[in-house]
């Protein structure tokens, strides 16, 4: 009986999957198998189904929590996929051998348990795998990926014996960790007992397509027994097939789990399968240039050609045949991008991971996030909620005192984590709705489960495996897209409503980098705002609110730098800034870690300056008196200074307006203020009191009746009108001559204010 | 003794470039004095047979190869970097190992003319004996293209642009017409031309789309790490002050990594560790600028001071560097000192302290 083919490959790539099949052809061997969980034997025909559209990833995951999840993602360029289609073609048995999932996520587990016991790491002589990739790369001065590509995905001659080769040297120059060795041990003794079964089924040509690793273990190692079968570890565990997206393939790193740029490698797919490598290059460059176009930038078939000419003399330089995806890139870069990345990171994403997302007939998915789901529904006791009428939940924040079970104290918080991550993710299940209560640690939602809800998880499941990983991927996300310091504080309170502190963290950073460059006071006010409170709130969802403190000093001493030169601004602006000078002032009141003198000093300076807007400086000194810091004398030279003859009536009365803003009461009780008001008034000529009169018209209009009243009766005391008489005036119509005057005062000249 | 000030690159570093050319096992494009290998190993540093060579551009190796390879392919090659980023040094480097030959320069100034990068004539000739090829006075540009070898044009987008555009045609019919002389003089093979400019002169005479599209462009970086920069700037205050007589001490280790990581983070815009975003300066604050600024500090302290770099002498030193632009930058440095400089623990306080005060 001849001995299995070993075919040893590297997991998604174009090369092996091209001389996979070309050997194939050659061997037609009688069965074909395959490294993959064994288990999974059943779903692969889903992989022939002609519904399905690549990529496809193999999902498994344990069924009880915490949540251990397999993930074997497949191209169209995987090997596995093509050897799994050949044998669906030439109607061929094809298995998967590997361990079966259930053997392979105990392991996982029980490694997980071990490294939390915390033991010192024990000596190992030499490099592990990782280290010895390391040293190749600084070996050569470039990526392993890249590499790999130019000594692999070129190669022309003897794919077979050249990756088994390579995987054989790896093997005898990496000494792993104890653990690791033994699981591949395992896997290898596991994969050898599927191909002593095969050869026991009568089967002559076995065909096995394999990691290149594990071709001198697959060649050396005895098979399984049966006993030592027994003995295999095993937990519960689903498994499923679910659409993947060539994004998500990209973002994966490390051997075999993924690789950066999927798009480009379905290029070199495709030149392969057309027999002419060279074409990979060449199309990679035009995509490129076409992508440039239709974003509005000129990119000449010139640039194209030389860029194609740099690539291929990179390549000499580095002794291979045609240039790998790294010269292109660089070439690229030099030629169309001008020497900048940045000009063309746009297309180079686009041409590199592209935006493909895979298919599979209805119904074959059950992703492990549905699964969570589900789960999650029984433990917070929502199953009742899941019918297609709305109900609404109330919910209460706060610790239940009086349960039993710690679980049952935070039941209501839980449940509202889990409903704001369903938010996030965008699942339909459940929309928040106005509380009937006033505090804070009131919620209430509308739930209400539809069909439609299905569909929205399974695109979910693209995001993450359980509900929590899908909702923290997708608020980092949602960070990094963020461009203002709005949006990066919604994503930092979305984090921080769904109970993610690591989210919220992420956001943080989002947050304080674009800070960085906002220098408008109005945004770093709310800012600064939606954080304090959330520092102040924070206790309730349980959330250590450390990390705001830095974020919001920094805020702090921003606004603190930039707020006097934001007072310098017309009316129009005026109100926005006092609003931030009102918000900022706040946050300092309600955080004692604030430098209380830096704000003092800088409202002093506002109040101060003459050139500024006096609305501004008028509504610092409102603040000031607010804390308690402006002395009676103080204020009344200010007054007489800012209304005083020879100001103009728009200035006077506008720093008024702004003074008036707050502390109304206060200010109506001090007569002086009300005398300096009347003298200032009777030293302006008729002009100017017009003038005067339409500001300050305007600077009483928010004060309500009684506040107005209030001041008339101080006005009538300090013209000597007894209280009785000022009624009569002011409840009396106004006379034909009083009403032309006020008339003309609508067609007063504002001037160019 | 050694009286000149400064050698060209071809002889001060002429045993490793022998060295390399005694060694060549690569095929040699034409024009060419090594192999592009070779080229690499000359500017990246290595070792061929006994002897070293040393690094002469510590940075990212990939760009050197693109040059090189730029230059194989007989394109234009255009270094564009901030102030300081040794690209005038990596085109002396480059056409000294190429050529051996690194002095066919044309300085590009706001008085270059269109003679500058073609030829002008030698007018008492000229009038004596009328346009003869005796009369002529060749360019830089010029030999490089009788000869079949690099020339190299500095800060090319100082120049006024017709000059600009003279070399355009040069650069696509690779010859030069001399209508009075009736002949036109093709270049040969290996010609080619390296051009800097400065991405802070943007604006100044901005190159036309035609020129550029001539050149293949390699922007270089800032150095790459905290490490690298460190480097640099303690071997070259070190060569600069034993030159300079400045009787003071170089500066220590603490000192050189506090300058170099605060020009990093004011350049980058972000602490090393990326935590943490700070606002950008208007200054250049490149690695040149640090080495400038250490070797002052080392003039004041050895004339005026202790012999020794006192953090006064560096607060006032780094807040000229850093606050160029009165109003943003003082901002900016501000928020810089508070944020993240009186976080860094006790080795940092001097130095705050000192700033602090300026302000």
């Amino acid at each position: 009986m001849a001995s299995p083919v070993y075919f040893g490959v590297r997991h998604l790539s174009p090369a092996a999957a091209h001389y996979v099949r070309k050997e194939l052809d050659r061997v037609q061997p009688d069965i074909v198998l395959i490294e993959g969980p064994a288990d999974l034997t059943e779903q692969m025909h889903w992989f022939c189904h002609p519904q399905t559209k690549l990529p496809a990833a193999i999902l498994a995951y344990t069924q009880q929590t915490p949540i251990h999840t397999l993930l074997y993602p497949f191209a169209e360029y995987s090997p596995e996929y093509q050897a799994i289609l050949w044998a669906n073609k030439h109607k061929v048995p094809c298995r998967f051998m590997d361990l079966p999932s259930s053997v392979m996520l105990a392991i996982r587990q029980s490694k997980e348990e071990e490294q939390d016991q915390d033991q010192p790491q024990k000596e190992i002589q030499g490099r592990t795998t990782e280290e010895v990739y390391q040293q190749l790369e600084t070996l050569l001065g470039e990526s392993h990926d890249t590499f790999w590509e130019r000594k692999f995905e070129q190669l022309e001659g003897n794919y077979l014996e050249a990756a088994a080769e390579f995987g054989k040297q790896l093997r005898q120059s990496a000494t792993d960790p104890a653990f690791r060795t033994a699981e591949n041990l395992v896997r290898e003794a596991y994969m050898k007992r599927c191909i002593q079964q095969a050869q026991q089924e009568g089967k002559e040509k076995i065909f096995c397509v394999c990691g290149a690793y594990h071709v001198e273990g697959l060649e050396q190692n005895s098979p399984m027994t049966d006993q030592e079968e027994k003995m295999l570890p095993r937990v519960e565990t689903n498994a499923t097939l679910m659409p993947y997206s060539y994004y998500r393939l990209s973002a994966r790193s490390g051997y075999g789990a993924g690789n950066q740029a999927p798009a480009y490698f379905e290029l070199l797919w495709n030149a392969l399968k057309e027999g002419n490598i060279q074409q990979a290059g060449y199309r990679y460059l035009s995509e490129l240039a076409a992508s440039q176009r239709k974003l509005g930038q000129m990119t000449s078939s010139a640039e194209v050609i030389e860029a194609a000419r740099l690539a291929n003399a990179l390549a000499f330089m580095r002794n291979s045949k045609y240039p790998v995806l790294q010269d292109l890139r660089d070439a690229a870069i030099t030629c169309m991008g001008h020497g900048n990345l940045s000009e063309i990171s746009v297309s180079v994403a686009k041409v590199e991971i592209g935006t493909k997302i895979g298919q599979l007939p209805e119904g074959v998915s059950r992703t492990s996030i549905q699964d969570d789901f589900y789960r999650q529904l029984k433990e917070l006791n929502l199953e009742k909620y899941r019918t297609p009428e709305v109900q609404r939940l109330d919910l209460d924040l706060r610790e239940k005192l009086r349960v039993k079970s710690e679980k049952a104290a935070w039941m209501d918080l839980n449940r509202s984590f889990f409903l704001h991550r369903l938010r996030v993710l965008n699942i339909g299940f459940a929309t928040p709705t106005p509380t009937r209560s006033e505090g804070a640690w009131a919620e209430a939602w509308n739930l209400r489960w539809i069909p439609e809800t299905e569909i929205e998880m399974v695109e979910a499941a693209l995001l993450g495996e359980t509900v929590s990983l899908a909702c923290s991927f997708s608020l980092k996300e949602q960070a990094d897209k963020s461009s203002d310091i709005a949006q990066a504080a919604q994503v930092f309170e979305d984090a921080f409503l769904c109970g993610m502190p690591q989210a919220a963290e992420y956001a943080l950073e989002a947050l304080q980098s674009l800070s960085v460059e906002t220098a408008a006071v109005e945004e770093i006010s709310k800012a600064a705002q939606r954080l304090s409170k959330i520092l102040r709130y924070g206790d309730l969802r349980r959330f250590s609110s450390q990390a705001i403190q830095p974020l919001l000093s920094q805020l702090f001493l921003r606004a603190c730098l930039t707020m006097e030169e934001a007072c310098n601004c017309d009316d129009e602006a005026a109100k926005r800034v006092m609003e931030s000078i009102e918000r900022m002032n706040r946050v300092q009141l309600d955080n004692d870690f604030l430098e209380e003198s830096r704000w003092i000093d800088l409202l002093i300076s506002i109040s101060d300056r003459d050139d500024l807007n006096t609305k501004c400086s008028g509504f610092a000194m409102a603040t000031l008196i607010e804390r308690g810091l402006v002395r009676e004398e103080l204020l009344s030279t200010e007054v007489a200074r800012r209304l005083s003859k020879g100001v103009p009536a728009d200035l006077g009365a506008g720093w008024f307006e702004g003074l008036a803003q707050k502390n109304r009461y206060s200010l109506i009780m001090r007569l002086s203020l009300w005398e300096q008001l009347d003298d200032y008034l009777q030293q302006l000529d008729d002009e100017d009191f017009k003038r005067a009169l339409v500001f300050l018209r305007r600077a009483f209009a928010e004060f309500s009746a009684n506040e107005k009243s209030d001041i008339a009766e101080n006005l009538g005391e300090i013209w000597g009108v007894n209280p009785q008489q000022m009624a009569d005036l002011l409840m009396r119509d106004t006379t034909e001559a009083e009403q032309e005057i006020l008339d003309g005062l609508d067609d007063f000249d504002f001037g160019d204010i | 003794m050694q009286t000149v000030q400064r050698l060209p690159a071809e002889e001060l570093f002429k045993a490793e470039i022998e060295a390399l050319i005694a060694a060549e096992k690569d095929p040699i494009p034409t024009g060419w004095k090594m192999s592009p290998k070779s080229v690499l190993t000359y500017i990246c540093g290595g070792k061929v047979g006994d002897t070293t060579i040393t690094p002469k551009y510590v940075g990212n190796r990939r760009l050197v190869e693109i040059c090189i390879a730029t230059l194989v392919t007989d394109r234009a090659l255009l270094l564009i970097g901030e102030p300081g980023t040794a690209k005038s040094w990596l085109s002396e480097h480059l056409t000294a190992a190429i050529n051996g030959d690194s002095t066919k320069v044309v300085q590009g100034t706001a008085g270059t003319t269109e003679e500058h990068i073609r030829y002008s004539w030698n007018y008492a000739m000229l009038i004596a004996k009328g346009p003869c090829p005796e009369a002529m006075v060749k360019s830089p540009i010029y030999r490089a293209m009788e000869s079949g070898s690099i020339a190299r044009m500095e800060e090319i987008s100082r120049c006024a642009s017709e000059v600009q555009d003279a070399l355009i045609s040069i650069l696509s019919e690779k010859r030069v017409a001399v209508p009075e002389l009736g002949v036109e003089v093709p270049a040969q093979k290996g010609f080619s031309v390296i051009a800097t400019a400065n991405t802070r002169d943007k604006g100044v005479n901005d190159m036309s789309a035609a020129l550029k599209r001539r050149f293949n462009i390699v922007v270089l970086p800032a150095p790459a790490n905290l490490k690298t920069e460190m480097e640099i700037v303690q071997n070259r205050v070190k060569q600069l002050s034993a030159g300079l007589d400045l009787y003071a001490q170089c500066p220590s280790e603490d000192v050189v990594e506090q300058v170099v990581t605060i020009f990093r983070e004011l350049r980058t815009g972000a602490t090393l560790d990326k935590k943490q975003k700070v606002k950008t300066t208007s200054g250049v604050l490149s690695t040149a600028e640090a080495i400038s600024l250490l070797t002052n500090s080392m003039a004041l302290a050895g004339s005026f001071g202790s012999g020794e770099i006192e953090p006064a002498d560096l607060a006032a030193a780094l807040q000229g560097a850093v606050v160029k632009d009165e109003e943003n930058d003082s901002v900016s440095w501000k928020e810089y000192l508070e944020n993240v400089m009186k976080k860094r623990g006790a080795a940092w306080l001097p130095l705050y302290r000192a700033c602090k005060e300026l302000n």
